[in-house]
């Protein structure tokens, strides 16, 4: 049942292009799986309450900048009934030089179909643009959708334009989007606001958004909430609930739901060095300055070998420098022009662990650098001399 | 008046006794900033590491930085202990003959979740120095790349890449990862640990729990 037929060139289509995009640098890409079971209760708009049991698997192939993600979803209805959807989607980021910093473009193609008992089907097929303008930790981006969309009868044409922002800090990322939706004769537009928090082993997402200037898809506040809980290397548990609108595009119904379950993973990253790093100090590099830019770190060797390091921080009076490399002993940086402060060392071959300090505050890891957990409670910026 | 040839050699050993004693008590002057006790533990502990063959520069550094961060002495001394057990394990995967930076390098990478085996594969892979490589992987996974893929991505380019174009990638997959690309969305989703983005990559959503 799943894609419809006439989704599936469509889909052959996904895979090919991107595969193509993607395949000089296959080197770094993984797979990743997981499979999540679930009980739920789900009431559809203008339907009785339902119990429900789904088996949802979900598979993605992905490497910087580029990611191909198939996800299914089998319900069986304590009815007897059963309902199959499923997607794929491929989504690329335009290699660096096509747009300058910090302009990035994305583009992604969906398609999809679902199906309910033997009588209702959809299938779509849609190709998004979006513009990125991206900063530290932030960003904003627009973007256009076109595509078809299909219930049983001949395809309607799909039109959406959106913008959004997001802004992430420590373990916190939120975001907000308005987008008018063109499906048909169907019109609407979506306000909707997003966060994702994670503390421990514990992930939390909310969203909660409002449908208005709507023709034909319905109106109203929705939103909904999950919490998963990772109990083990592959195993973690969730629970999730809310109400959602209309999607008129994928053909997914409006309704109230609330769900528990079980997600199995079969691949699983090992523990990390650095989860994104928890402020220890307020810094400029921790978000707190008004200047993303500012304490960012450049190596740049020069020509008689020694290598210059400068900082970036417009706002500062003074800049310091300690690492291996001098023998944890602070060195003042020297300050020139456009806000920069440098120093240039003879330093050897070698990897090397070092801290920036402004105007006397606390040690920290500048921007620019790999960072890693030093064992004194806070972070150090990694620099390697080749 | 001449004495024998034995009180000669006996003097000499003597000496040598004497002056091997007075080096190995003798603790590095940087580590002055140090109290008292922590410097004679983590004295011993360089000592420990030259009589095992491992580098002493890296131990030193790590308590100097210790002291500049005013961490306390045993703070101080456990992490001057780990890291030379880390470049002990180290240098049990990469051979007797790797440079100090090499372990140096190679330390840090199995602090990092790299597993020994990964190391010793790194090694008969590639010729040429490892400080670049181990770096490289480093930099991945401290940036959000699962451990297992980092690792690789970096034995498949080590054996044919330079140093440079290592460190090219190494900023590729950074820049991109720090633009919201996959694996560190992957990573961030599958572990719980960490969310590098929800909104930049279109493609990377869906990792919540599905809606009925």
């Amino acid at each position: 049942m799943w894609p419809a037929p006439a989704a599936r060139p469509v889909c052959a289509a996904c895979v090919t292009a991107a595969f193509s995009l993607l395949a000089t640098r296959a080197a770094v890409a993984q797979a990743t799986g997981n499979v999540d079971v679930a009980v739920s209760t789900v009431r559809y708009d203008g339907f009785l309450p339902s119990g429900a049991a789904s088996l949802t698997p979900a598979v993605s192939w992905e490497r910087p900048g580029a990611t191909i993600t198939a996800r299914g979803t089998y319900l069986r209805f304590e009815s007897g009934r059963r309902s199959l959807h499923g997607i794929l989607a491929a989504s690329v980021l335009t290699p660096r030089p096509l747009l300058p910093a910090p302009w990035r473009g994305e583009l992604t193609v969906s398609s999809g179909g679902s199906s309910y008992a033997s009588f209702a089907s959809f299938w779509h097929a849609t190709g998004e643009i979006r513009l990125h303008y991206l900063a530290e930790g932030r960003g904003v981006w627009v973007g256009g959708t076109g595509g078809r969309t299909s219930y049983g009868r001949s395809p309607r044409p799909v039109a959406v334009a959106a913008l959004g922002a997001w802004s992430r800090r420590a373990t916190l990322t939120v975001g907000a989007s308005a987008s008018r939706s063109f499906v048909g004769d169907t019109a609407y537009t979506d306000l909707t606001s997003r966060m994702h928090i994670v503390r421990g082993t514990v992930a939390v997402d909310a969203s909660v958004g409002d449908r208005m200037s709507s023709r034909g898809g319905g109106h109203g506040v929705f939103g909904d909430g999950s919490v998963t809980l990772t109990l083990g290397e592959r195993t973690a548990i969730f629970l999730s609930g809310g109400r959602y609108p209309t999607d008129a595009i994928s053909g997914t119904v409006s309704g109230r739901y609330l769900s528990a379950g079980i997600r199995l993973r079969t691949v699983t990253p090992r523990p990390v060095l650095r989860a994104v790093p928890t402020p220890t100090q307020r810094s400029p590099a921790n978000g707190d300055g008004d200047d993303p830019a500012a304490a960012r770190l450049d190596a740049q060797r020069t020509p008689d070998g020694s290598v210059r390091l400068v900082v970036v921080a417009p706002a500062a009076a003074t800049v310091e420098l300690a690492g291996d490399f001098t023998d944890w002993q602070p060195v003042q940086l020297r300050r020139n022009a456009a806000g920069t402060w440098e120093t240039v060392r003879k330093i050897p071959s070698g990897v090397y662990r070092f801290n920036v300090r402004i105007d006397g505050s606390g040690w920290f890891a500048p921007a620019g650098t790999a960072r890693a957990t030093d064992d004194f409670g806070g972070e150090v910026g990694i620099i390697t001399v080749p | 008046m001449r004495g024998s040839p034995w009180s000669g050699a006996a003097c000499l050993l003597a000496a040598t006794l004497v002056t091997g004693t007075m080096a190995a008590q003798q603790i590095d002057p940087r580590l002055d900033r140090l109290d008292a006790v922590t410097r004679s533990i983590v004295g011993a502990l360089v000592d420990s590491a030259v009589a095992a063959a491992l580098p002493t520069e890296p131990l030193i550094q790590r308590a100097l930085e210790g002291a500049t961060k005013r961490a306390t002495g045993e703070v101080i001394v456990a992490a001057v202990r780990r890291l030379a057990q880390d470049l002990a394990h180290a240098r049990d995967a990469l051979g007797g003959t790797a440079s100090p930076g090499e372990l140096t390098a190679g330390a840090a990478a199995l602090r990092a979740g790299a597993s020994p085996a990964f190391l010793t594969e790194l090694r008969r892979t590639r010729r040429e120095p490892l400080i670049v490589p181990l770096a490289v992987l480093t930099d991945l996974v401290a940036s959000g790349v699962p451990v297992d893929s980092a690792a690789h991505a970096v034995v498949a380019l080590a054996s044919r890449t330079r140093d440079a174009d290592l460190i090219e990638f190494r900023r590729a997959v950074e820049r991109d990862i720090a633009l919201g690309a996959p694996p560190a969305a992957a990573t961030a989703a599958a572990a719980g640990l960490t969310a590098q983005s929800v909104d930049v990559n279109a493609g990377a959503r869906q990792q919540r729990p599905g809606r009925p």
